[in-house]
């Protein structure tokens, strides 16, 4: 089997908030989910520590971006699930609007040749 | 809700259910690794591998729960709790430690609270008076004849209030006394005579009853009184029905309108027979303008500061000047601020204790630290173990701190409860040298102060051994062999400083107190002037108004020699004097004017202490007369007018003639004269430590005293006289009271007795010191003994002897006093010059004085440094050499 190249990329702390606030976006879910949301919706080029999903999650209560509710999993198990609130929606609209600027910027420079021939 | 609060709700929320929110927590990530694990058996794996998958793509758990409680942002202070846990076993692993430092730090802390306390209620808490920074105290002023403060006279303190316009309000209060006759026993009772609006002025209200009317402070209608508290206590027991009830004053009936509170104190060295109150009632014409006898206090206008008031009453001043020239030449007028008055001679000295327990607490922390850094290398195992797993430099430095603070909290603690007895120890023996005793406590300013200090003592004493000993050297560390891992030369350069400041700090102190012990020595061999040994001494007053039997000049005089003849009769007395004013009493001064050496102006008179007295009592004082006779029974009413003066007012008027024959007045060049017939030594006559000054005595029969001092030479214990003397005058008149009847040796003591207080207590601080420094030094060299037992064993197995193992231990110790001694001489040199004030005869650099005191802490040091030393020269080189 020809071996994928699969690129490892650090995912910055402020844009793990971001990917979480957007899986969210169409509904509930508990946190295995979620890792598995980011994992499958980027390629599987995104490979995160499912682990420091916690700590973002936290983060992400604390500042009342997400709420949480205990409920039952589809194997009938027990989990947390995590829902957008008002306010989230709010800051995921201002995070994607920052990050596709960041986005340009960056592109801007990485392409400069194009811009001048 | 809004944002900060929210946030602040959630962060509260998790703090009360950590417990809960970390089980959660948990049970959360164990559902997530089970949904992966089913996941991955579901793809084909088996249950292991699946397992192994979940965990490897979970990542770190631990670090997960750790993160996430980070989030929940009460990490500090679980990392506090458990700091606070592990150093508490710690210090309780090591008990000797422990109790040694914990005894230091209380009795350091201790000490600071207390004296502190003391320092904060004399000197900066405010008076016990409604808006006290507004109270001034107005001095009459002369220094051209050596009276820069003085009190003023009545026609001066009338104008004053008069004239100005800086005061809201002016009041004067007076020394008094009143013989208390009627009911009971008679009594000599102490008084104030003070204005009407000085009560009202401070504030103060009466705690039964009222305080005066202003129509009660004039002649006629000032037959009231006010009682203190202390008085209404020990004669009417507090009986609440006094108000109303009259007292027989100096035979007059006087209504007692009201009780003054527990708390009341007016200048309390200044007034310090305040029994009762009466009204002042002055008038011009009572009272002559050159009599300085009241003392004023005055609140300034809301707004005026004290140097614009200070500029207008000089001004007032300058024109009394002018219009009264006789009287008030020369006398300007000075404002100090109340508390400044009544403070202001305690500060030196309690500024010289608050700086020695200081150096003491400083000392027992370099102590302490040492302690620490030495029990710090037993401990270098498990800080190196700590390291490895992961703790920070600063984490280690925290948990250090931790244990510091807490063992200085706990000291701190214990220092509290000491500082309780010690203050009240000190009060007891401060015996009136310090004012405002009632008011010293220790209240929550103290508490806090104590706090702050145990904390700042932790974190001093903590420091050093934090940052040395989180310095781990890894690898050395670990090995089993550590014993020389423990002390680098760096460390050992830092026990070498410390114990070199606390020499030089113990050294400071102990100059300090040698000063003072050789002032206090010196005080004590000034000559008096007079023998105060087997003295006793009672005073007597006889009422002169005009309806009493002592009316007439004569009459007093026949009762005074009556009752003197009795009393020289009593078995046990030698002889029997009597005086207007006992020596070490302070001033009684009278102008006076020369024969033929008048002033440049000669309307200025000289001036000088003045005494009237009876002849016998120079016999009765051992007063040696120089040239010349005493008063005799020739010196009567109407006879030549006579005067005796002292040697230095015979040799500084008449330096190459005799005395005997010139002539003086007390009224100006027109006289009328008085005759020198007499020349006698010098008396102290202010205090031991004031040089004598001019002099004059004149006979009791020649002048108008009515309060007399009776003095009794005994042959044996003068107070067995006391009963003897008391019932000779109830034989004579029995509605007279004896009072203040003490002997001279007790009225010698107590004008030393602030000196000797302080002497003692800073000879005490400086002792601390001392042995702390010792204990250190000791320690020190203990402690390199046991690190280089291996090198003395093989110096020992190649032939050195006993005493040159000696000589080598002992050359650190006394190096490292010598640099002590020499850092703490050149402190002693800069910082000794601000004691110059309270020092007598001895000049601030001592010679003798340092270099004793050097001796003494070199030898100190030195023995501390033997009793180690000859341990190792008892070392078993064998035994040393096996020892890794």
């Amino acid at each position: 089997m020809k071996k994928e190249e699969r690129e490892q990329v650090d995912i910055l702390q402020g844009t793990l908030d971001m990917l979480i606030l957007r899986t969210l976006v169409f509904g509930p879910k508990h946190g295995h989910s979620i890792a598995h949301s980011i994992e499958h919706d980027s390629g599987a080029v995104l490979k995160v520590d499912h682990g420091s999903l916690y700590p973002a999650l936290q983060r992400l209560e604390r500042r009342g971006w997400v709420t949480a509710d205990w409920g039952t999993s589809e194997n009938n198990r027990r989990a947390k699930y995590y829902r957008l609130t008002p306010l989230g929606r709010k800051q995921l609209v201002a995070e994607t609007t920052k990050w596709e600027r960041i986005v340009e910027a960056i592109t801007r420079i990485m392409q400069p040749a194009s811009e001048e021939s | 809700m809004t944002g900060p609060l929210r946030e602040l709700n959630y962060l509260v929320a998790r703090l009360l259910n950590r417990r809960r929110a970390a089980q959660e927590l948990d049970e959360e990530m164990r559902a997530h690794i089970e949904m992966e694990v089913e996941e991955n058996i579901a793809a084909g794996m088996n249950a292991e591998e699946a397992r192994f998958a979940a965990l490897r793509k979970f990542g770190s758990v631990a670090l997960s729960q750790e993160r996430s409680r980070h989030v929940w942002g009460f990490r500090w202070l679980e990392t506090f709790w458990q700091d606070l846990r592990f150093g508490l076993r710690m210090l309780l692993k090591s008990p000797a430690f422990t109790i040694v430092a914990i005894l230091t730090l209380a009795l350091g802390i201790g000490a600071n609270t207390a004296i502190f306390s003391i320092v904060y209620s004399v000197l900066l808490r405010p008076l016990n008076f409604s808006d006290p920074d507004r109270l001034v105290y107005v001095w009459d002023s002369n220094p051209s004849i050596g009276y820069p403060r003085f009190s003023s006279s009545a026609p001066n303190y009338l104008d004053w209030r008069a004239q100005s316009q800086s005061f809201e309000q002016l009041s004067a209060v007076a020394s008094w006394s009143y013989n208390l006759t009627g009911e009971g026993t008679p009594e000599r009772v102490g008084a104030v005579r003070a204005s009407a609006s000085l009560f009202p002025m401070l504030g103060v209200n009466a705690q039964l009853g009222r305080t005066f009317l202003e129509e009660e402070d004039r002649p006629g209608g000032d037959r009231v009184v006010l009682l203190s508290h202390g008085f209404w206590q020990r004669r009417y027991g507090q009986d609440r029905g006094i108000i109303g009830r009259t007292l027989e004053l100096n035979g007059e009936s006087y209504t007692v309108v009201g009780v003054l509170p527990a708390s009341f104190q007016l200048l309390p060295d200044r007034l310090p027979y305040a029994e009762i109150w009466t009204p002042a009632a002055l008038t011009e014409n009572m009272f002559v303008r050159g009599n300085h006898l009241l003392k004023v206090v005055g609140r300034l206008r809301p707004g005026v500061t004290l140097s614009a008031a200070q500029s207008e009453l000089s001004s007032v001043a300058k024109r009394l000047e002018a219009q009264y020239p006789d009287s008030n030449r020369g006398w300007n007028v000075v404002l100090e601020p109340l508390q400044e008055v009544v403070v202001a001679d305690s500060r030196p000295m309690l500024m010289v204790l608050l700086a020695a327990v200081g150096f003491v607490l400083l000392i027992g922390c370099s102590n302490i630290a040492s302690l620490m850094m030495t029990r710090a290398v037993s401990r270098a195992r498990e800080i190196a173990i700590r390291s490895a797993l992961g703790a920070t430099r600063l984490r280690l430095i925290r948990q250090f701190l931790t244990e510091s603070v807490l063992l200085a909290l706990i000291g701190g603690a214990l220092g509290v409860v000491l500082s309780y007895w010690g203050i009240e120890l000190l009060i007891k023996l401060q015996a009136g040298s310090l004012p405002r005793t009632d008011e010293i406590a220790i209240d929550s300013r103290m508490l806090l102060f104590s706090l702050v200090i145990s904390i700042i003592t932790g974190i001093l004493f903590g420091l050093v051994p934090a940052l040395q000993s989180s310095k781990v050297a890894l690898l050395e560390s670990l090995k089993e062999a550590g014993r020389k891992g423990t002390s680098g030369p760096g460390r050992g350069r830092l026990r070498n400083a410390m114990v070199i400041t606390e020499m030089a700090l113990a050294l400071v102190l102990l100059i300090g107190a040698g000063l003072m012990i050789r002032s206090f020595l010196q005080l004590q061999k000034v000559s008096l002037g007079f023998n105060p040994d087997n003295l006793i001494a009672m005073r007597l007053t006889l009422p002169t108004e005009k309806e009493s039997k002592y009316y007439q000049k004569s009459a007093r005089a026949l009762f005074y020699s009556e009752l003197l003849k009795r009393l020289e009769a009593l078995p046990g007395v030698e002889s029997a004097g009597m005086v207007s004013t006992l020596p070490l009493a302070g001033d009684s001064v009278s102008e006076f004017f020369v024969e033929g050496q008048p002033l440049p102006d000669p309307n200025q008179g000289y001036n000088a202490n003045y005494r009237n007295c009876n002849g016998r009592y120079f016999n009765t004082m051992h007063i040696p007369v120089m040239k010349g006779r005493i008063f005799s029974d020739q010196d009567i009413t109407n006879s030549q007018l006579v005067v005796i003066v002292n040697e230095t007012f015979a040799r500084q008027f008449w330096p190459n003639e005799d005395a005997i024959g010139k002539r003086i007045s007390f009224n100006g060049n027109e006289g009328p004269w008085r005759t020198i017939v007499g020349v006698v030594g010098d008396v102290k006559h202010m205090s031991l430590d004031q040089e004598a000054g001019l002099e004059l005595y004149t006979p009791y029969t020649q002048t108008n005293g009515h309060d007399i001092n009776i003095v009794l030479r005994t042959a044996g214990d003068p107070a067995g006289i006391t009963a003897g003397a008391r019932r000779a005058l109830m034989e004579l008149d029995s509605t007279l009271p004896i009072y203040r009847i003490r002997t001279m040796q007790e009225i010698v003591a107590n004008s030393l007795a602030s000196r000797r207080f302080n002497m003692a207590l800073l000879s005490f601080f400086a002792a601390s010191a001392l042995l702390l420094a010792a204990v250190g030094i000791y320690g020190l060299i203990y402690y390199t003994v046991k690190e280089r037992t291996h090198e003395i064993g093989i110096r020992i197995a190649l032939g050195a002897q006993q005493l040159d193992i000696l000589k080598l231990v002992m050359k650190q110790g006394t190096k490292l006093a010598l640099y002590g001694i020499a850092i703490g001489l050149a402190a002693s040199m800069a910082l000794t010059r601000l004691m110059a004030s309270l020092l007598y005869q001895v000049s601030a650099t001592d010679l003798t004085t340092f270099t004793v005191i050097s001796l003494i802490l070199a030898l100190v040091a030195m023995a501390a440094s033997y009793i180690p030393a000859r341990r190792a020269t008892k070392v078993d080189p064998i035994v040393a050499l096996r020892y890794e």
